[in-house]
């Protein structure tokens, strides 16, 4: 404020300060600011009432009242607190220094505080001592405030433009950069000099582009992330998005302000998540297995081109379906519980072979690979399946196993044991026969052998380790020609051929052994039948030379003459040749006594059925009664041909039997009677016939004999017990 | 003087005509035949209870072996021989010091046979 020294200097007498005080209060309030006088001490002597109200107090007026300024408390702008007597007052006072608008803080009573805005100079008499100094101060608190504001927020603009991580540029409406923030600059790598005042159009790579841009601004559109292409200084193109608008004063583009946001990686990435997508899209479709992507429910989402060849159907009519609907109907629990167990998340993923069913209802095989795609939070979003067409193998798996199981079986219907180890000697495999003749269960992986115990064939044992087949495979070679025996828990022995045979694989590999034991029982019985029956047969030779030597011996002995003896024992040995014959014929078993008795008669007497009868109840006889019925009747025969009932034309004979049960078999009772021979006289002596036939049925068979020689013919009755 | 005179002897022999030609190749030796019988249980009783000085077994009484009867005689020291055509494996271990007479056999062969057999117990 000047007005202070606007006030007349030339008056001589009084002084200015003097004049001040003289003008009275009223002049004072004239001055149109605050105003205070104070005198060369300092103390206040006059001041206005605009001043009173900004101090917000009335001071007190002279010595002891207050000194160098009237408010309640002074502070510098920045706060600190300022002593009256270091005010610019004082230092008027002191010094004759003149202040100008300097500013104070100035604090009322009330506490409220605005800034003074002062202008203070010292009051000279003529000789230029101080007598005192004048304050015109103002309240600038508003101006202050604004000032302060716009520089604030001037300051936030600067900053907000210089330091924004957008870039922005400012470009005339003739299209020149006028500004450009350090974002812009550095995300091109330009300096100010190079880019600013440079033309726009220098740095768009597309031309159409940015002449787009600016005829949209020019025509007042607003452009919105409108994409572009800059050239940065080192050759490289950024990607930017660019947002616009035009300025305009007096209907003209004055210019526009541009946001640019490097949206180069972005740009980069989206790129790279598109090719991404693309070869993700090329690989599933040019995938040979099938890929699909299914909902929860199992719903179709998308299928590439394999998995429809596979099924033999279209894109459309899969992803019109669940991928159960085309599963064959025995897979259909085992995918649906397991995807439902994938869904819910209690499993990762799942594999499974399957079977489903083209649309032309053949059957294919696949391999099920399952798993999920599932969000940030563990939720399922889709699962994808990929699949492989395995009918192929899984047809030759089939026929494998096939071939297996029929040679399983081939090797369980065999009749001899058979069983199988790997090149180890553990068993792998045996069959039922197998079971059979080692009277036990063996247990898969059991050593060498299925049997218990294993001996030589003399007796000798023969440990398992040393076996054929562990020598078999021991020494990788079959084995053939030898015989054990095997021992059955129960102690039973089985002797047996065994056949180990290494097995190979395709390479030659040894991979194991097959061994068939061949149970030789019967063989050994049968030998040992065969030893029994040469021996019978041979007994039963010496026997019968005996038989014949002691008939030889016996009937020469008994012979009226040596042409009777030669007769009687060619009877006799062709009857014990006869009796050979039909047991011969019957195998040495049991012969009818019918065709016994008419084979032993026959020969001697002719066909002669109407003076020979036989009969008697049908009954089979062993070996030892045949010989001696045989013999007996024979003898009978001799007798009556020689001098019975048959002797002569008329004469009959008559052999008949009689069964009856016994307690300890059956009793049999013959007769035979001789009727119409010459008379007959008891011999007197007894021949060697009679006891003959005595030794027959009383000594060999336990029986009674009983002869008679009754005049009109010969009766004899015998019985034995046949069976006993 | 017959070569075994008064010297008796039982018979077991389950044919019967060849019992009757040991029979008489015993008589002719001058032996007394205590019995002939051709039956295990018969010859069994026989054997246990006969005076006698010898026996000669048939190996196989109709189909059953005579070894019983030959225990007993053992057992009682009385001698015998057998009489088989089976030959020596007919007759099992325990038994094969005993003489063996193979059928047919002459009355020389069983004259031998029986001089062995009382020679055999002579010396025990």
């Amino acid at each position: 404020m000047s007005n202070v020294e606007e006030l007349p200097r030339e008056t001589l007498a009084p002084s200015e300060y003097e004049s001040l005080v003289s003008i009275g209060e009223n002049a004072l309030e004239a001055i149109p600011g605050a105003v205070y006088l104070c005198d060369r001490e300092g103390w206040l002597v006059r001041y206005n009432s605009e001043a009173a109200e900004l101090w917000g107090r009335r001071p007190e007026l002279g010595v002891n009242g207050d000194r160098f300024c009237g408010s309640h408390r002074l502070f510098l702008t920045d706060g600190t607190p300022l002593a009256f007597a270091d005010s610019p007052t004082a230092s008027a006072l002191s010094t004759g220094v003149v202040t100008r608008n300097q500013e104070i803080l100035i604090q009322r009573p009330d506490g409220s505080r605005f800034v003074a805005l002062m202008n203070i100079r010292a009051l000279r008499d003529r000789r230029g001592v101080i007598q005192g100094a004048i304050n015109c101060f103002q309240d600038i608190s508003a101006q202050h405030a604004m000032a302060e504001e716009l520089r604030r927020k001037s300051a936030d603009l600067e900053d907000f433009f210089e330091n924004s991580a957008v870039g922005l540029h400012i470009v005339s409406g003739e299209g020149i950069i006028l500004r450009a923030h350090k974002a812009e600059l550095a995300l091109l790598g330009y300096s100010e000099e190079e880019y600013i005042g440079r033309p726009i159009t220098e740095f768009h790579v597309d031309e159409p582009v940015i002449g787009d841009i600016l005829n949209k601004l020019g025509s007042g559109d607003c452009l919105e992330n409108y994409p572009a292409r800059l050239r940065a200084k080192d050759g490289s193109i950024k990607y930017v998005s660019i947002t616009s608008n035009g300025r305009f004063e007096d209907g003209k583009l004055f210019n526009t302000r541009c946001f640019t946001i490097d949206v180069t990686c972005v740009h980069a990435a989206e790129a790279a998540r598109q090719e991404s997508d693309d070869r993700l899209s090329a690989t599933y479709e040019a995938a040979t297995i099938g890929i699909a992507e299914a909902d929860v429910d199992g719903r179709l989402l998308r299928v590439n081109d394999a998995l429809c060849h596979m099924l033999g159907r279209t894109r459309e009519q899969l992803l019109a379906m669940t991928f159960l609907d085309y599963t064959h109907p025995d897979s259909v629990e085992q995918d649906a519980t397991l995807y439902a167990r994938q869904v819910a998340g209690e499993m990762d993923s799942y594999v499974l072979r399957k079977r489903a069913l083209k649309l032309d209802g053949e059957i294919v095989y696949l391999d099920i690979h399952s798993s999920s795609v599932r969000d940030a939070s563990g939720e399922f979003r889709y699962g994808v399946r990929v699949l492989q067409d395995v009918t192929l193998a899984q047809r030759m798996e089939n026929q494998v196993r096939e071939s297996e199981r029929h040679m399983r079986n081939v090797l369980e219907a065999l009749p001899a044991a058979v069983y199988t180890t790997d090149a180890e000697g553990r068993i792998t495999f045996y069959n039922r026969a197998a079971v059979e003749l080692s009277g036990r269960t063996p247990q898969l992986g059991d050593l060498w052998c299925v049997t218990w115990k294993l001996f030589n064939t003399d007796g000798s044992p023969l440990p398992h380790d040393q076996c054929p087949m562990a020598v078999a495979l021991k020494e990788n070679r079959a084995i053939r020609g030898a015989e054990a025996i095997a021992q059955r828990p129960d102690g039973t022995r089985v002797p047996f051929n065994p056949y180990p045979t290494p097995l190979h694989d395709a390479d030659g590999n040894l991979v194991g052994a097959i061994n068939m034991l061949v149970d030789i029982t019967e063989r050994k019985q049968a030998e040992n039948r065969q030893k029994t029956l040469i021996d019978e047969l041979n007994h039963r030779v010496k026997n019968t030379l005996a038989t014949v030597q002691s008939l030889a011996a016996q009937t020469a002995r008994n012979a009226e003459d040596a042409k009777d003896g030669d007769r009687r024992f060619e009877a006799r040995l062709l009857a014990l040749s006869r009796a050979h014959d039909l047991l011969t014929k019957r195998h040495w078993e049991n012969t009818p006594l019918d065709a016994l008795a008419k084979e032993v008669l026959m020969p001697v007497f002719g066909l002669e059925p109407d003076r020979i009868t036989v009969e008697g109840a049908t009954i089979d006889v062993g070996t030892r009664v045949a010989l001696n019925f045989t013999m007996t009747l024979n003898e009978l025969a001799i007798n009556a041909l020689k001098y019975g009932s048959m002797s002569v034309e008329t004469g009959t004979l008559s052999v008949s039997w009689d069964l009856q049960p016994q307690p300890n078999g059956t009793l049999l009772t013959l007769d035979w009677r001789e009727q119409g021979g010459p008379p007959v006289a008891r011999p007197e002596r007894e021949g060697l016939g009679s006891r003959l036939m005595k030794r027959c049925i009383e000594r060999d068979l336990g029986g009674q004999f009983d002869m008679t020689f009754a005049p009109e013919g010969v009766c004899c009755r015998f019985s034995f017990l046949i069976g006993a | 003087m017959p070569p075994f005179a008064g010297v008796r002897v039982l018979v077991v022999e389950d044919e019967g005509a060849i019992a009757m030609l040991i029979e008489e190749m015993l008589e002719d030796l001058g032996c007394e035949i205590v019995a002939s019988v051709a039956r295990l249980a018969t010859a069994r009783d026989e054997a246990s209870t006969a005076y006698i000085d010898l026996a000669i077994l048939d190996v196989n009484l109709a189909g059953e072996r005579v070894f019983p009867v030959a225990e007993i005689l053992r057992d009682r020291g009385i001698p015998f021989l057998f009489s088989t055509g089976y030959g020596t494996s007919g007759v099992p271990g325990e038994f094969a010091g005993y003489p063996v007479l193979h059928k047919p056999f002459s009355e020389s062969e069983l004259l031998q046979r029986m001089t062995l057999a009382l020679r055999h117990r002579a010396s025990t």
